[in-house]
C-alpha cells in the first residue's frame, strides 16, 4: 500500500496544517498567495466520476486534520478525533454521488458528515441518524471530470463572518470550535445569557442575508 | 410547505444543530426541517458557516499511517447497513408523512378516547416521563384543556388545530410549556394527525379530561 501512496503527486499547498498557520490575514490565500488549482469540489467530483483514488489521497491530506483538529477543540481525545476524521472521509468516499457542488462547498458537506459522526457516537445508542447529508443533495447535472469547480456562496458566507463585529465573532468561534452551548459562552465570558443569545442572533441574521441572498 | 407559519426558534435550531437537545426533540425538529424550506435554509447558515470554520481550521497532524489506512478502508466493501426496513403500520398509510416520521419506530396504537389514537414512537429515550407519540383527532374534536408540567412541542402532519395561542396549521411547530393551558379545538373540516414531544405528564383540568388521561397514558 506505501508503494501506492507514494506514486502520489501532493500539492504541498493542498496539504495543510504540518507547516503553516492560517492567521486573520492571509485567510483568503493560501501558501502560495494564489488559490489552488484544483478545488476540494473538483476532488469529489471526480472521485463520484471515477473512483479517483488520487483525488480521495488529496482530499484527505487536506481535510482529515482539519476534521481532526476541529473534533479535538470540542474536547474528543486524540485517538477518537483522528478515528473520527478517517470515517468522516470515508464517508465522503462512499458517499460523493450525493455531493452537489451547486447546492453546497465541499467544507460545508465534510463539515456536515463530521457533525453527524460526532453526534452518533456522542448518543452512543443512537438509531436515528441525524440530519442527512443528502439534505444538499440536488438535481443539478454532475459536473463535468474536469471542471474547476468553486462555490460563491462558501467565500461570501466567509466575508460576511469576517466582517461581523468582534464580539458576535467571538461567540459564533465559541460555538463552533469550542462546542459551547450559549449557557457556557456565557459564564466563559461573563455576560448574561440573554447577551449571548441577542448577538448570536444578529450574527446569524446577517449572514443569512449574505448567504442566501447572494 | 406553503403555509408553514410556526417554526422552532433559532436556539432549538441551534441545539439541533450541535446535536444538544433529545431524541425525541431532535425527531420533531428533525421532521419539521424536512417539510420547511424556512427552517432548511436557516440550518444552512449554520452548516456553511461550520464549513467556513472548517476550512480555516489549522490541521492536527495525523499518525504516521493514517493515510495508508484510509487508502486500504476504502478497498473494502461498505459493510451493508444495518437499516431494518421497516414495514409501516397500517394504520399510518394513507398519510403523507416526512422522511423521518415515515422511519420511525412506530410498533402500534392505542385508542385514547372515541376518535383519538395515540401511537407511541421508541426514541431510545432512557426517561420515562419523556414521551413521545403521534396523536390523531377526527375532525372537529375539543381536547379537554390541560397545562403542562413539563415542555410540549408539537409539530403538525394534517389538518389543524386552534387553541387560546392561535391557530396551528400543517407543518407548524409549537411549543407550550407550564404556563399555558389550552383546550385543543380540532378542525372541523380535517381529521388532525400531529407528532407530540411531552417532557412531563399533561395536567388535565376538567373532570372529563381526568377521567380519560388513564386511557390516554399522556
Amino acid at each position: 500500500m506505501s508503494g501506492l501512496v507514494s506514486k502520489f503527486i501532493f500539492d504541498q499547498s493542498l496539504v495543510i496544517g504540518a507547516t503553516r498557520r492560517m492567521t486573520e490575514d492571509d485567510r483568503h490565500l493560501d501558501a502560495s498567495g494564489a488559490a489552488p488549482s484544483v478545488t476540494a469540489e473538483t476532488l469529489i467530483a471526480r472521485i463520484a466520476a471515477s473512483r479517483d483514488r488520487e483525488a480521495y489521497a488529496q482530499l484527505f491530506c487536506l481535510f482529515a486534520p482539519k476534521v481532526k483538529a476541529f473534533m479535538m477543540r470540542q474536547g474528543m481525545g486524540f485517538q477518537a478525533a483522528e478515528d473520527l476524521a478517517q470515517d468522516t472521509l470515508l464517508t465522503l468516499w462512499r458517499k460523493s454521488e450525493l455531493f452537489d457542488p451547486a447546492r453546497a462547498a465541499a467544507s460545508t458537506w465534510i463539515y456536515t458528515i463530521a457533525r453527524n459522526l460526532r453526534i452518533d457516537a456522542a448518543r452512543k445508542a443512537a438509531r436515528v441518524r441525524d440530519l442527512p447529508e443528502d439534505l444538499w443533495q440536488g438535481n443539478a447535472p454532475k459536473p463535468a471530470d474536469d471542471q474547476v469547480i468553486e462555490h460563491q456562496e462558501q467565500a461570501s458566507i466567509g466575508r460576511a463572518f469576517d466582517r461581523l463585529p468582534q464580539e458576535q465573532k467571538a461567540i459564533l468561534r465559541l460555538s463552533y470550535y469550542e462546542g459551547l452551548s450559549q449557557a457556557e459562552i456565557a459564564r466563559a465570558q461573563s455576560i448574561p445569557l440573554g447577551t449571548v443569545k441577542s448577538r448570536m442572533r444578529l450574527a446569524i441574521a446577517r449572514l443569512r442575508t449574505h448567504f442566501l441572498e447572494t | 410547505m406553503q403555509s408553514v407559519h410556526h417554526h422552532p426558534d433559532e436556539d432549538l435550531l441551534w441545539d439541533y444543530h450541535c446535536g444538544a437537545i433529545k431524541p425525541g426533540a431532535s425527531l420533531l425538529v428533525r421532521a419539521h426541517i424536512e417539510i420547511c424550506p424556512h427552517c432548511q435554509d436557516e440550518l444552512k447558515v449554520f452548516e456553511g458557516l461550520g464549513g467556513v470554520f472548517l476550512e480555516r481550521m489549522e490541521g492536527v497532524a495525523l499518525t504516521e499511517t493514517a493515510l495508508d489506512l484510509a487508502l486500504a478502508r476504502i478497498e473494502r466493501p461498505a459493510e451493508a447497513l444495518p437499516r431494518p426496513v421497516r414495514k409501516q403500520p397500517v394504520f399510518l398509510r394513507g398519510f403523507a408523512l416526512p422522511p423521518s416520521v415515515a422511519e420511525a419506530p412506530v410498533t402500534g396504537r392505542y385508542w385514547a378516547a372515541p376518535g383519538v389514537w395515540i401511537a407511541p414512537i421508541n426514541t431510545g429515550e432512557t426517561d420515562r416521563r419523556v414521551k413521545t407519540y403521534l396523536m390523531f383527532v377526527k375532525a372537529g374534536m375539543i381536547m379537554p384543556e390541560h397545562t403542562h408540567e413539563g415542555q410540549e412541542m408539537t409539530l403538525l402532519l394534517k389538518g389543524g388545530f386552534t387553541d387560546t395561542y392561535g391557530t396551528v396549521e400543517t407543518g407548524d411547530f409549537v411549543v407550550r410549556t407550564e404556563a399555558d393551558s389550552h383546550s385543543p379545538a380540532i378542525a372541523a373540516d380535517e381529521d388532525c394527525l400531529c407528532l407530540v414531544m411531552q417532557t412531563a405528564p399533561i395536567v388535565p383540568k376538567t373532570w372529563l379530561g381526568k377521567i380519560l388521561q388513564p386511557f390516554a397514558r399522556i
